[in-house]
């Protein structure tokens, strides 16, 4: 048996070498984009890639755990792709220190990256001085969508804070309509909680509680605040809330049935294929004190190869992702923002353009959850969250309880 | 047994055969054996061996092999979502495998009546089962929604007090999933009870309506009896269902309200694979696989192993 | 199937009893089709209607674009040829795995039930277990067994896939089944001098039609609807549809489209239901000529 293989291997190899010059720099790239426009997103990166001499092969699998999981396997089998994607944070830490993932710290002073992206984006990405991925988009995640006419019909203003957005909700309610529009489902749930926490307790106190595991943090005032108003936010959903899609709750505002969602900012494609456009049907906002946006986003890791011809396409495959134009044409589509805040973000929908403005001052940039805590910490909330989130009668003292045993005792 | 006469008459007793010339040729058996045996000592007992060890281990993303004794299990007792999860797959358990058992076997009598159309019937009843639950989960969340499916569709006819919502109760959610599980698997049972019905003697229907026992009595007191292979095999399949369940919370609810339908595989899956936690995963399918060898290994004893060769 | 086995009780003039047996059959049917219909209705629906949220009624813009989508054109990732792309992929997978499932399943069957080998049993009551555990624990380590042997990533991979977890299933139902035949048949062909193999193909395997069918139609079932094993271990080239068909259905952070996500399901179910449709009388015979016991 291992005879033969290698002898198939070994004449693959050679089929390779000779019809390189047809399929110049194949590279097999992995990704978990899916839906109609997450994939013609995909399409501006594969066409560059072609128009740059490669040939791009798309390996899609949907479900961002599900496409990992495949791609670790094949890179622990010892057959991966050249390129796969993961959240821009701790998701690829263990690839890093297990020597899996090729640095592309070269490409990276080349470009001065250090220079042109946001700090946190770079910090989540530089792992002992060099670069272990190639970041491509900010996704921020603490946006409220509304629909601007059921705000005009209610006679009230986007709210800017979170005791606003209550009074405001209550306002709405009495019209009949649904307040907020919530996916209710785990981490949709979690998502909310982050924004209040966020936009409420601070930067600072986010910082702490996801990234440092502060138990003080958990223990203190402001945490329990935002708490408080986390659960007062329950009254403003509706009842058929729990175990839905986002999708769903997203087309309740599209629908005019309810008034505002939270989501982040990919939530725009939902919108834009019912027709509906940013400015126009729907606003979009960041509630809070200060206008902190949390963000996030994609990033592609180039598995180590000795392939002469792999690595060739990981190089070029590095250059074509970061380009100015492909980064613009690829935001627009994906709904997020360049990475690169060098680009001119002027012909992008309006809250694109309001994300760029934000970020724009370093303080308004706060890491998100998946760039601080590992998956399992961020899982062991999800799960305090939710149980709060769904049991009103519980106290937030007893909330706080559960945060800080998820702080001891997650990995 | 000797009233049963399924087609290829079981009705012969199958007593162990004492046969010295069979006992002296067992070599070509032992050797058609042997690639099973391969695979249960490589794959089943390697894997089984191997998700302990890393249970015993500080593992996230990857497999490491060192050594952090039963700190992952005593993680596991203390988290309330697994514990939750172990109440669930109680419920969940109890409630599907006697709901299948029993909706599947009036199906299964109720087609036995020369109905017209059998084949139309028996395929509605089986069609769930060929289906992903990935969507047909999404038509029984929006049915269950209470702001969507059946409650709205009872107010809207005029009962405005009309309430269904226990999707999105956290006390009854559970109860959809049950509801749902039972659409899926109940035409399977269906279609097992139905095969041993369908080889119930025809002579014992005859002697039951000399004796002018009514229908339903013959069903319940005679019929049922005989058709207990049939219930232990359907029970068996159902069972590996319920430790496996997965799809079906993950399509309805997520695990959700709260962490009202968590399941040990979701707990399982989701530390494996979204959470990078492959210790804590491992230590629950540990527990998990020790819960079912200590549920099942005495039956399978009793049944399969002792009695050497011919089984009873 | 309405003729196909004469039973104890005849049927009646319509009578009080009849319309009962027919109102809960009725009543059950619709129970059953009623997430079908909200699949079906909402498949014929264009996206601006489903968003009102009206999951029972009749469409009202009838169109059955979604399922030419589903079928051809709706996106997967890069390319947008619907789940149609796997479908060649599944079969190639699905016809040498039931095939050789099934004929691992009966000759472990055969070779348990009827020859005495020692320790034979042990090997299957674990296999009885293996049958309990999630298949994802198991993906892991296979992957890495695979690989150091050299197949990870091919369809000769996947096959050996199946076949591994099929055997539990499998040896069950034959070994059953074995069980349950005339022991004299087995014994006179002993004294006639047949070996293990000659008894197998003679005397065995022509009668054992009836579970064969049965074990086919779990199979068909199982590892066409398969796709975490497809997905793993089959490799790039090798998707099954049920890959594209996740990747329509399944969308974190995309936009849905719930009318081609449906007919796209339904779609994907067609080989299973025809598989159904048309072995369905033996698939009854063969289940009780199982005599599938505990």
């Amino acid at each position: 048996m291992r005879l033969k293989t290698r002898v198939s291997a070994y004449t693959l190899a050679i089929a390779m070498i000779s019809s390189s010059g047809a399929f110049a720099q194949k590279a097999e790239v992995l990704h978990w984009w899916t839906s109609a426009g997450e994939s013609a997103s995909v399409k501006v990166f594969a066409d560059q890639y072609t128009k740059a001499g490669g040939t791009w092969v798309d390996n899609a699998i949907a479900g961002g755990a599900n496409a990992r999981a495949a791609g670790i396997n094949r890179i622990v089998g010892g057959n991966p792709p050249a390129m796969m994607q993961f959240n821009t944070g701790k998701q690829f830490d263990e690839l890093v220190s297990n020597d899996l993932v090729r640095d592309v710290e070269s490409k990276a002073k080349a470009g001065k990256w250090r220079e042109i992206m946001p700090k946190p984006i770079v910090d989540a990405t530089v792992r002992d001085g060099k670069f272990y991925a190639v970041p491509i988009n900010i996704h921020g995640q603490n946006w409220m969508f509304y629909n601007i006419k059921l705000f005009k019909d209610a006679g009230v203003e986007p709210p800017k804070t979170f005791p606003e957005l209550i009074a405001a909700g209550e306002k709405l309610k009495a019209t009949g309509v649904i307040p907020l529009a919530l996916g209710g489902q785990p981490n949709w749930e979690h998502n909310l909680f982050r924004a209040v926490l966020v936009g409420n307790g601070g930067a600072d106190l986010f910082r702490k509680v996801y990234g440092a595991r502060d138990q003080k943090a958990a223990k203190s005032p402001e945490f329990k605040e935002a708490t408080e108003l986390f659960g007062k936010m329950r009254a403003l959903v509706d009842p058929g809330s729990p175990g839905r899609n986002w999708n769903d709750a997203a087309a309740l505002v599209i629908t005019n049935k309810a008034a505002m969602h939270f989501n982040g900012d990919w939530a725009k494609g939902e919108f834009t294929a019912a027709g509906q456009a940013a400015g126009k049907e729907y606003g979009c906002t960041i509630v809070g004190k200060e206008p902190r946006l949390v963000i996030g986003g994609d990033v592609f890791v180039f598995p180590v190869t000795k392939d002469k011809d792999q690595l060739a396409a990981q190089d070029k495959l590095a250059d074509v992702l970061l380009d100015p134009t492909t980064q613009l044409e690829f935001n627009k589509k994906k709904g997020s923002i360049p990475v690169r805040l060098d680009v001119d973000v002027s012909s992008m929908d309006v809250c694109a353009q309001k994300s760029a403005a934000v970020l724009k001052d370093p303080a308004n940039q706060v890491e998100a959850m998946e760039l601080l805590s590992t998956p399992n910490f961020s899982g062991a909330m999800q799960d305090a969250v939710t149980q709060f989130w769904n049991n009103p009668s519980m106290s937030a003292d007893a909330f706080v309880e559960k945060v800080v045993s998820a702080m001891q005792s997650a990995s | 047994m000797a009233i049963v006469s399924i087609p290829t008459a079981v009705a012969t007793s199958e007593r162990p055969v004492k046969n010295r010339r069979i006992n002296r040729t067992r070599l070509p058996a032992a050797l058609a054996l042997l690639p099973t045996a391969l695979i249960v000592l490589v794959v089943y007992i390697g894997c089984m061996l191997w998700t302990v060890r890393l249970s015993f281990t500080s593992s996230t993303l990857l497999p490491k092999l060192d050594w952090v004794g039963f700190a992952q299990y005593s993680r596991l007792f203390m988290n309330d979502r697994f514990l939750v999860s172990a109440e669930n797959i109680l419920i969940f358990g109890v409630l599907f495998i006697s709901g299948c058992l029993i909706l599947g076997f009036m199906l299964a009598v109720f087609i036995d009546q020369n109905v017209r159309a059998e084949g139309v019937f028996r395929t509605i009843f089986l069609y769930p089962y060929a289906m992903s639950f990935v969507v047909t989960g999404v038509a029984w969340q929006w049915f269950l929604n209470p702001g969507l499916g059946l409650q709205k569709l009872v107010r809207d006819m005029g009962f405005e007090n009309f309430t269904f919502d226990w999707l999105v109760n956290q006390q009854m959610a559970i109860y959809t999933i049950v509801i749902a599980g039972l659409w899926h698997g109940a035409g399977l049972t269906m279609a097992i009870l139905l095969a041993g019905l369908r080889g119930v003697d025809s002579e014992l229907w005859k002697a039951a309506r000399i004796d002018g026992i009514p229908t339903w009595r013959v069903y319940l007191s005679i019929v049922l009896p005989l058709l207990r292979p049939m219930v232990v095999t359907a029970t068996v399949l159902l069972a590996t269902g319920v430790v496996k369940l997965y799809d079906l919370v993950v399509a309805m609810t997520l695990g959700g309200p709260g962490i009202a339908t968590e399941v040990p595989a979701k707990f399982v899956m989701d530390h494996l694979f979204e959470r990078n936690n492959i210790a804590l995963g491992t230590a629950a399918a540990t527990v998990m696989l020790i819960t079912v060898v200590a549920i099942l290994a005495p039956w399978i004893y009793a049944k399969y192993v002792r009695p050497q060769g011919r089984p009873a | 199937m309405s003729t196909a086995i004469p039973q104890g009780r005849r049927p009646r003039h319509l009578t009080i009893g009849r319309i009962g047996v027919y109102a809960f059959l009725i009543t059950a049917a619709l129970f059953f089709m009623l997430p079908l219909w909200i699949m079906l209705v909402t498949s014929l629906k264009p996206m601006d209607e489903i968003r009102l949220g009206n999951i029972l009624a009749l469409p009202v813009n009838l169109t059955f674009e979604a399922w030419t989508k589903a079928w051809s054109s709706a996106c997967t990732g890069l390319e947008c040829n619907g789940i149609s792309v796997g479908f060649w992929n599944s079969v190639r997978i699905l016809i040498p795995s039931v095939i050789l499932s099934i004929t691992a399943g009966a000759i472990n069957g055969y070779a348990l039930s009827l020859w005495r080998v020692r320790g034979a049993n042990v090997i299957f009551g674990i296999l009885l277990l293996g049958a309990f555990i999630p298949y994802q624990v198991f993906l892991y380590p296979l992957v890495r067994i695979f690989s150091t042997t050299g197949i990870y990533n091919s369809l000769l991979c996947i096959i050996i896939v199946h076949v591994i977890f099929g055997l539990p299933t499998m040896t069950l139902l034959f070994r059953n089944y074995y069980a349950g035949l005339p022991i004299e048949l087995f014994k006179a062909a002993r004294i006639d001098g047949g070996g293990f193999w000659t008894i197998f193909f003679r005397v065995m395997l022509p009668m054992s039609t009836p579970i064969i069918v049965v074990a086919a139609i779990l199979q068909v079932t199982g590892i066409w609807n398969d796709f975490i094993f497809g997905l793993t271990f089959a490799g790039r080239e090798n998707l099954p549809m049920t890959v594209q068909l996740n990747n329509i259905v399944h969308s974190t952070q995309g936009e849905r489209a719930y009318n081609v996500d449906m007919a796209a399901t339904m779609l994907a179910a067609l080989v299973p239901l025809v598989v159904y449709f048309v072995s369905g009388r033996w698939f009854v015979r063969g289940i009780a000529a199982g005599a599938v016991k505990g």
